[in-house]
């Protein structure tokens, strides 16, 4: 077990000694790499911190019932018996007519206006918190709100959040695709790096197979250089994006202003560079892996 | 030590290398093989070696029977044996004791005790204080020592040479052919193929003569 370590440990000092001693070739592929990694982080980073401040914008949408005029106090205790018990509502609140004249008074500074009025125009109402965002599960809420016994109308305008959900989605959609082609990208160029050297070490390794090397004797410092190779890509990939993030923020800080909003992207967090890490490292070791059992089985006693 | 149990190996195209060989080789034993090239020695070599495996028949090493073996197992049978290639099969691209030292990293020795095989191995073929050169400074007959250095250097129960002494004047080859015999006498199996008789005759050993890839009687 020791003697194994030592071998690993062996090999992934000497694998990064050779990527040190070849800079400027190595730092090609790497940059290749890391600007792979570092486009669909910095899309991944804008979607979801726009995600972030969407998110805050419909954090509240909420449907409101209007009742009948003609609606009796047994009518709304029949309504309000079946919001407490529906699954998909999260919390609502009872707006009684003359508390709804009351803050229109107060609110548009229109005090008196009742006077004027014959009567009380406005309707008793109840305004509905649901649980879900989702802009087709409002949807299917505001009409089943609406077919309630003497409720006169669910408003609700699913028209706005419906349209931003999608320019979500898509940009979810977007970042996936991008992520997975690069992915692919990652797993062919350390295919194709680690085939070069291959090649260039043929002689090594031709020698090192007469003379008893295993597989995995002959696999090892390529995967090696790899797994360096996915690290580094991925760091400089971080560093890429944040450089992205901090180029970008002002524009778009800029642009929220305009709305009377606070946008801020954000950079990775400690937890997505690590799963950034480990994917990088992961498909180079994969692309490793490909290109070295290719030329081992070129290799393999006939 | 080395059984050939009925031994055929076939290359594609269907030219028969081997044709139902067998012979033994005792543990100790020195053996030399002669042929025409062609006749088949390279291809006996690598079949002892693992490096080829053969089309029928069995092929026994050190108590394994190499046609039973996987492929992936065959690696570990060559660490017991000690190749000398015809063409060297030197790097150039690393100092001989680099070159010396391959079998031992493939093993894993500590690189201390390595140190002190590599330097004992070189002392025996008398290239000690060459460490550093670059392979490409040194002779051809330094050359194929450096070769014994490596295939030797992990101390193996088995050495093979593919025509050692090829394309080297007779006292350089007489010179590898002593090594060899000082080899043997420390209780190593050798066998030597090679192309000239007359070098194994002086030395009284066992030859198996090989003639179209059966032994000419």
């Amino acid at each position: 077990m020791k003697h194994y370590l030592y071998l690993h440990w062996q090999s992934a000092r000497t694998a990064l000694a050779k990527l040190v001693r070849q800079p400027v070739a190595n730092l090609l592929s790497l940059l290749m790499l890391s600007i792979a990694l570092a486009l669909p982080i910095s899309l991944y980073l804008t979607v979801s911190s726009l995600q972030d401040w969407i998110g805050r914008l419909t954090a509240t949408p909420q449907i409101t019932l209007f009742m009948e005029m003609s609606a009796e106090p047994a009518d709304h205790a029949a309504v309000d018996a079946t919001l407490k018990a529906h699954p998909k509502i999260a919390s609502y609140q009872f707006v009684s007519r003359a508390q709804a004249l009351a803050d229109l008074e107060a609110r548009h500074a229109l005090a008196g206006v009742a006077e004027g009025l014959d009567g009380n125009p406005l309707p008793d109402a109840f305004v509905v918190t649901p649980t879900s965002l989702e802009p087709d599960a409002l949807e299917r809420l505001q009409k089943e709100l609406s077919g309630l016994p003497m409720v006169a109308e669910a408003q609700f305008d699913a028209h706005w959040a419906r349209r931003l959900y999608g320019l979500m989605a898509l940009g979810h959609h977007l970042t996936l695709a991008l992520a997975v082609a690069f992915a692919v990208a990652l797993v062919l160029v350390t295919h194709n790096t680690i085939r070069m050297q291959i090649l260039a070490r043929r002689d090594e390794i031709e020698v090192a197979t007469l003379i008893g090397a295993p597989d995995s004797f002959i696999r090892r410092p390529f995967l090696y250089h790899a797994c360096w190779q996915g690290l580094l890509a991925a760091l400089i990939a971080w560093g890429l994006s944040a450089l992205f993030v901090a180029n970008a923020n002002p524009a778009i800080q800029e642009l929220a202003r305009l709305y009377n909003e606070q946008v801020e992207l954000r950079g990775l967090a400690p937890r997505e560079l690590a799963l950034l890490t480990a994917g990088a490292i992961a498909l180079a070791a994969i692309g490793a892996r490909l290109a070295t059992r290719q030329h081992l089985r070129q290799l393999a006693p006939r | 030590m080395i059984q050939f149990d009925q031994v055929s190996k076939r290359y594609p195209g269907g030219i028969d290398a081997l044709k139902n060989l067998s012979f033994t080789i005792a543990a100790g034993e020195m053996v030399f093989l002669a042929g025409h090239s062609g006749a088949g020695k390279s291809t006996l070599l690598k079949l002892v070696a693992g490096i080829e495996r053969a089309t029928a028949g069995n092929v026994l090493v050190n108590g394994q029977n190499l046609s039973k073996l996987r492929a992936s197992q065959l690696p570990y049978v060559r660490q017991h044996i000690g190749l000398v290639f015809q063409d060297h099969k030197i790097l150039y691209d690393r100092s001989v004791l680099d070159n010396v030292m391959m079998p031992l990293d493939i093993i894993g020795y500590d690189r201390r005790e390595a140190l002190r095989r590599v330097r004992a191995a070189l002392d025996k073929v008398g290239l000690a204080g060459k460490e550093k050169t670059a392979p490409i400074r040194l002779s051809g007959g330094e050359q194929q020592r450096l070769c014994i250095a490596r295939a030797v250097v992990h101390r193996p129960a088995i050495l093979l040479a593919d025509e050692p002494s090829a394309n080297l004047d007779r006292a350089y080859a007489l010179d590898i052919m002593e090594l060899f015999k000082s080899f043997h006498q420390v209780g190593v199996t050798v066998l030597i193929s090679a192309h000239d008789e007359t070098l194994m005759e002086d030395y009284g050993r066992r030859i198996l003569r090989l003639r179209e890839g059966q032994f000419a009687s």
